[in-house]
């Protein structure tokens, strides 16, 4: 059974994410990349991991699919960009992708990953929250501040002063 | 006065009738029985009380009604009764239904009206069928230029995220469909899918005032979105779990709102803007967009995001009984079975009728706090639906920069406060294991 989910799972993340750059249609395009951010939260679930797998979700699907929508709503596709059809250069990036995947999957095969085998529960979400705070806390804190950072500094960028118009006043 | 068939003769009338039970005779002798044995034959059947549930056990039933009782008792502990009738599909939409007809006639008793009146005898009451009844008969005129395939299939997701929302909600003890360790976090997952839904369905309809009403609710979904998952830290944080049904049963002494009144407030008020109802109704605003998101959807389409959003209204009004008013918990008020009625019978005039097999139903599945943990569950959900729709009769629509800046700024810095008050409350030893209370 995992092993059919697993392969169902596989063929919609890489299937959407081959639809993701190829389709002509940007908007199609995104959907397809949630298809493939779907996929991957199907993975953590198959890993005994529901919650990194809602996350994902919440976080890609909700969020970031979101901004990528609405981004490529108000963009004229004609406008930015030039089509070049050259044949030879997609193939040759075709084979370079699976050149780099085939050497990095020849590389995690042959670090003993398949040897592992453990009857360890699933990790538990409260666990995770507690080493944060516990043992990781100066990152987390670092994070933190990094993250309140760059908010302040986008508010600040996007600032505007309105204009006062007088006639609206009067 | 009229006469409404004059061609009528009573000979036709019953040849007709005789036809009728000709072919329905003939159709079940032709295709039923063939289609029971094929289903005997493929279909390996569960054994239900030392007994085979087979087909003909209807023909048995119709002469012994009190043989269906375990079948009635194994369906009511099956996932697709749990599914498709209490406490999911079909117990929501009833619901949502009343909804939208209470929603009509109080709106107008608000504003001096009378609402529906004239549909069935008393106050209207058929209005909604009637209302369903055109929506399913009007035809559906999609956009010379839409994107077709997006535009079919938004009405139908949209329906089926907010199914996917309800099946979160707890309403009984143990009557929930999905059960779930982080329940929470699948409902903030389930509402993150709305405003992709909803720009989509706008974007693929091509005409300006659905993508106007459909950049409008994404952006208020989307920044409305953070303040609703902050508002509701505190309860996950005084709690200590993620599982709607813990959180629901945490509260058998107190509600969390007496603990946590401003996440409650701020949860109310972004509720509010993620059902785009006034105050925050800017994505349908029919004054300004004729009407939003939903201009171009017709017949159907409109009736399914009609039912849609008000499943989803249920469920937040639901998300909010159970996170903050203690769900299904309150005195109880429903009284015991007789046990006279299970062992003996009830005694009616000269005869005494005696029903066998009540009691497994009674004990397990529909048992006294099940019934009394529903009753208080609809009550408090009809309550927040009331102070949902209430602000419709009451307030006009807001800017979209007031809203904005309601969302990011005061709402959020809200949340925060209620965050360190439930922070104080745990590591005062208040709440929490160990706690006062």
């Amino acid at each position: 059974m995992a092993e059919i989910v697993f392969l169902v799972l596989s063929v919609i993340t890489i299937g959407s994410a081959i639809a993701a750059l190829e389709m002509r249609s940007l908007i199609y395009g995104s959907i397809a990349l949630m298809g493939s951010l779907g996929g991957i939260a199907g993975f953590f679930l198959l890993l005994d991991a529901p919650f990194v797998a809602l996350f994902q979700l919440v976080v890609y699907v909700g969020a970031i699919a979101v901004l990528i929508l609405f981004t490529v709503m108000l963009v004229k596709r004609e406008l930015i960009f030039k089509k070049i059809e050259d044949k030879r250069r997609k193939f040759a990036g075709i084979g370079l992708m699976l050149i780099i995947m085939v050497s990095i999957g020849a590389v995690f095969i042959d670090s003993g990953i398949k040897t592992i085998t453990t009857d360890e529960p699933p990790v538990n979400f409260r666990d995770i929250g507690a080493d944060f705070v516990i043992y990781y806390w100066p990152a987390l804190i670092l994070m933190g501040l990094i993250l309140a950072g760059t908010v302040t500094g986008a508010l600040v960028l996007a600032r505007r002063v309105d204009v006062e118009v007088d006639e609206r006043t009067n | 006065m009229s006469v409404i068939a004059p061609d009528f003769k009573l000979s036709g009338f019953i040849k007709s009738l005789l036809d009728n039970i000709f072919w329905i005779l003939t159709l079940l002798v032709l295709i039923g029985v063939p289609a029971i044995f094929i289903i005997l034959f493929v279909i390996p059947l569960p054994i239900i009380d030392g007994e085979l549930l087979s087909p003909f056990l209807a023909f048995a039933a119709l002469v012994n009604p009190t043989r269906l009782l375990p079948i009635i008792h194994a369906f009511l502990t099956t996932d697709i009764f749990k599914v498709m009738v209490f406490p999911g599909f079909g117990f929501a939409v009833l619901l949502a239904a009343s909804v939208i007809f209470a929603e009509r006639k109080m709106m107008a008793k608000i504003q001096l009206r009378v609402g529906p009146f004239y549909c069935g005898k008393v106050e209207g009451v058929l209005q909604l069928m009637g209302d369903g009844l055109k929506l399913i008969s009007k035809e559906i005129i999609i956009p010379a230029k839409a994107d077709k395939p997006i535009f079919w299939a938004a009405p139908v997701l949209f329906v089926a995220t907010a199914a996917a929302f309800v099946a979160l909600i707890p309403v009984a003890p143990g009557w929930v469909v999905a059960d779930i360790d982080l329940g929470l976090l699948g409902v903030f997952a389930v509402i993150g899918f709305f405003p992709i839904i909803t720009i989509l369905s706008a974007w693929s309809a091509n005409s300006k005032y659905p993508f106007i009403g459909g950049i409008r609710a994404l952006f208020q979904m989307v920044s409305f979105e953070i303040p609703l998952i902050l508002s509701l830290l505190g309860v996950v944080m005084v709690t200590g779990t993620l599982n709607l049904s813990e959180i629901s049963a945490s509260q058998s002494n107190f509600p969390w709102i007496i603990f946590l009144p401003i996440g409650a407030i701020v949860f109310f008020i972004t509720m509010l803007a993620e059902l785009e109802r006034i105050p925050f109704d800017l994505p349908e605003a029919e004054s300004e967009i004729v009407a939003g998101w939903l201009t171009e959807l017709s017949g159907m389409m409109y009736g399914l995001v009609q039912l849609g959003s008000y499943l989803k209204l249920y469920a937040f009004a639901a998300l909010f009984v159970v996170l903050f008013l203690g769900g299904w918990n309150g005195p109880m008020v429903v009284p015991a079975f007789p046990e006279q009625i299970i062992t003996e019978g009830i005694e009616m005039g000269p005869i005494t009728l005696t029903i066998e097999g009540l009691g497994p139903l009674l004990h397990d599945t529909i048992t006294q706090e099940m019934l009394n943990g529903t009753l208080w569950f609809v009550l408090k959900t009809a309550g927040v639906i009331f102070f949902i729709i209430l602000p419709r009769g009451v307030f006009p629509r807001v800017r979209v920069d007031i809203l904005l800046n309601l969302g990011w700024t005061k709402l959020i810095g809200l949340c925060f406060i209620n965050i360190f008050i439930a922070l104080g409350l745990v590591y005062a030893g208040v709440i929490g294991p160990g706690g006062l209370v």
